[in-house]
């Protein structure tokens, strides 16, 4: 896997502006605070993770950013347009590849379904942007099979292809990468960051997982327990290029890790300040 | 049968005790037991009865005129066939059951995708398809006879009414229980709603639309037979009433034949299309 400083390319992503995002949700006659005044910045480029325990409403938030679900009060801009009132141009990569992927289309129809239609593009053009995108993943090969046909690190390695083939200004990421096997897991994250440093998307990524978060982002927004709200924002800030052996080793990750840790294991009481 | 029944007796029950649930080894069972146990069974038993048939007809265990044995049957299809007549009625009888039955899933199709895809249209449309689906097809041929009189337009009609509400049920349930993240997929690529119908409802309803097509094809045929039976001046359904009434038994055993042939024939072939059309989603299942 070739690496490529960040610093080399150019900068592709938008800057992303949550401002006070709340939502509520109502059911059975009650109501319930599943998110509760977010306010976050991305810069353009950035790397964010967002960790949480499960149930945070962290998952609701990522929706909102991507103008999958409205919310109930609060504004998101991707740049300077106001993302809750028209969508942008983000694309939501989902926890379950294995569903996200459409059974009926093979690796390269499913690539090509994320841009064909927005972009008029010629069916060699198409094809050769495609092909870009599969050969990043390293699924050229596979390009004609059926998602069936593939495990999971595969369909989800044409799910990140499918993604970025659309070539967004903001890449939103649901914990994409916990329902594969461990192993799987460290070559995504690679792959992903690799991904990341040509193409220079801004990149959200919402996970439990505080290794994967510090591993990949450069700053780690801590969400507490339900309403989700942010108690910590924290610098990663290992130098890039990072690799899987020599960054999970780095006393910089440790530290930071252990510092989430402890705040995401304190009560839910205890973690009630806001730090930002 | 009396034969068959102490034998199977002794291959389970009457035997020696064996140790509890061990499988009876092969030898030890009854031959019959091994015979109904091969994939030839089933053709075996096809071929038992048409035996039966021509033993009944031919050695006078059956006493009728009307009662022909298979073979004389066999002979008058292969007759006529080459002599055209049967080709002409169920050549007929299959050109009404195409046109309705595209007219009618075609329909049928739209429909149950507006119902599943628009509220306002299940809402406006959804009692009308649940009174009118109650009614059975041949009770509505006699009054369509003052509409479209007697001939093909009346068939294709009553083919494409029996046909167009289970084909909008199973349409709109097929497009209505597509699973929310294919919309979702859609939408986080910002992807035209027709396209979206085109590229993922479509697809995603289509194993639902084949089974509601599959079960079609067989209603439709019938329903053509019955018409043509009603109000009929062509066709099979009517043929097999002027071969009735002239007692030309062995030619109205025949055309019966060559329309099982023929609705067997189109099953299967649609079985095969159907399979290549969602190949899939066969595999889906099997994973």
């Amino acid at each position: 896997m070739k690496l490529v400083t960040p610093q080399t390319t150019p900068i592709n992503g938008q800057s992303i502006r949550i401002e006070g995002i709340s939502k509520t949700f109502s059911s059975h006659g009650g109501t319930m605070l599943a998110v509760d005044d977010v306010a976050l910045s991305v810069r353009p480029g950035e790397f964010l993770a967002i960790v949480g325990p499960s149930g945070c409403g962290k998952s609701t938030l990522l929706q909102i950013i991507a103008g999958l679900i409205p919310p109930t009060s609060g504004r998101v801009f991707l740049g300077d347009k106001d993302v809750t009132a028209q969508p942008a141009h983000m694309v939501y990569l989902f926890q379950q590849y294995s569903k996200s992927l459409l059974p009926w289309m093979n690796v390269e129809e499913n690539v090509m379904f994320s841009f064909t239609h927005r972009e008029q593009l010629s069916k060699s053009a198409a094809r050769d942007r495609c092909h870009e995108y599969l050969q990043m993943v390293g699924l050229t090969a596979f390009h004609s099979y059926f998602p069936w046909q593939l495990s999971g690190g595969m369909q989800q390695r044409v799910a990140i292809a499918r993604a970025l083939a659309a070539e967004p200004h903001a890449l939103l990421l649901d914990e994409p990468f916990s329902s594969v096997d461990a192993l799987t897991r460290l070559d995504l994250h690679a792959l992903m960051l690799d991904l990341w440093t040509q193409k220079r998307f801004t990149a959200v990524l919402v996970t439990h997982d505080v290794d994967e978060a510090v591993f990949l982002a450069d700053r780690v927004a801590v969400l507490s327990h339900r309403p989700g709200r942010i108690v910590d924002i924290v610098d990663a800030g290992m130098p890039r290029p990072r690799l899987p052996v020599t960054t999970h080793q780095d006393p910089r990750f440790i530290a930071v890790r252990n510092q989430l840790l402890a705040r995401l294991l304190t009560k839910p009481d205890a973690a009630d300040v806001p730090a930002v | 049968m009396a034969m068959v029944l102490p034998n199977h007796a002794s291959a389970t029950g009457g035997g020696k005790p064996t140790r509890p649930g061990a499988v009876a080894p092969a030898a030890k069972r009854g031959l019959v037991a091994q015979i109904l146990d091969t994939r030839a069974s089933g053709i075996l038993l096809v071929i038992a009865l048409l035996l039966l048939w021509e033993a009944t007809a031919r050695f006078g265990w059956v006493q009728s005129q009307n009662w022909p044995p298979f073979s004389a049957v066999m002979v008058a299809l292969y007759r006529n066939i080459l002599s055209g007549e049967l080709l002409a009625v169920i050549g007929q009888t299959l050109w009404v059951t195409l046109r309705g039955y595209l007219l009618g899933c075609g329909l049928g199709i739209v429909i149950g995708f507006a119902i599943a895809m628009w509220r306002m249209a299940r809402l406006t449309l959804e009692p009308t398809i649940d009174i009118m689906r109650t009614i059975p097809t041949t009770a509505v041929i006699p009054p369509l006879i003052f509409v479209f009189g007697l001939g093909d337009p009346l068939k294709i009609f009553a083919v494409a009414f029996a046909v167009v509400f289970p084909m909008a049920l199973s349409t709109a349930s097929g497009a209505g229980a597509i699973d929310p993240i294919y919309t979702q997929v859609a939408r986080t690529f910002g992807l035209p709603r027709s396209y979206v119908l085109r590229r993922v409802y479509f697809p995603a309803a289509l194993p639902f639309i084949m089974a509601g097509l599959r079960t079609s094809l067989g209603l439709a045929l019938i329903v053509t037979v019955v018409s043509e039976m009603i109000a009929g001046n062509s066709g099979i359904g009517f043929y097999l009433f002027q071969t009735q009434y002239a007692m030309r038994v062995t030619d109205m055993y025949a055309a019966i034949i060559l329309l099982t042939i023929v609705a067997y024939l189109i099953n299967r072939l649609f079985l095969t299309w159907e399979g290549r059309v969602i190949h899939w989603a066969r595999t889906r299942e099997a994973t």
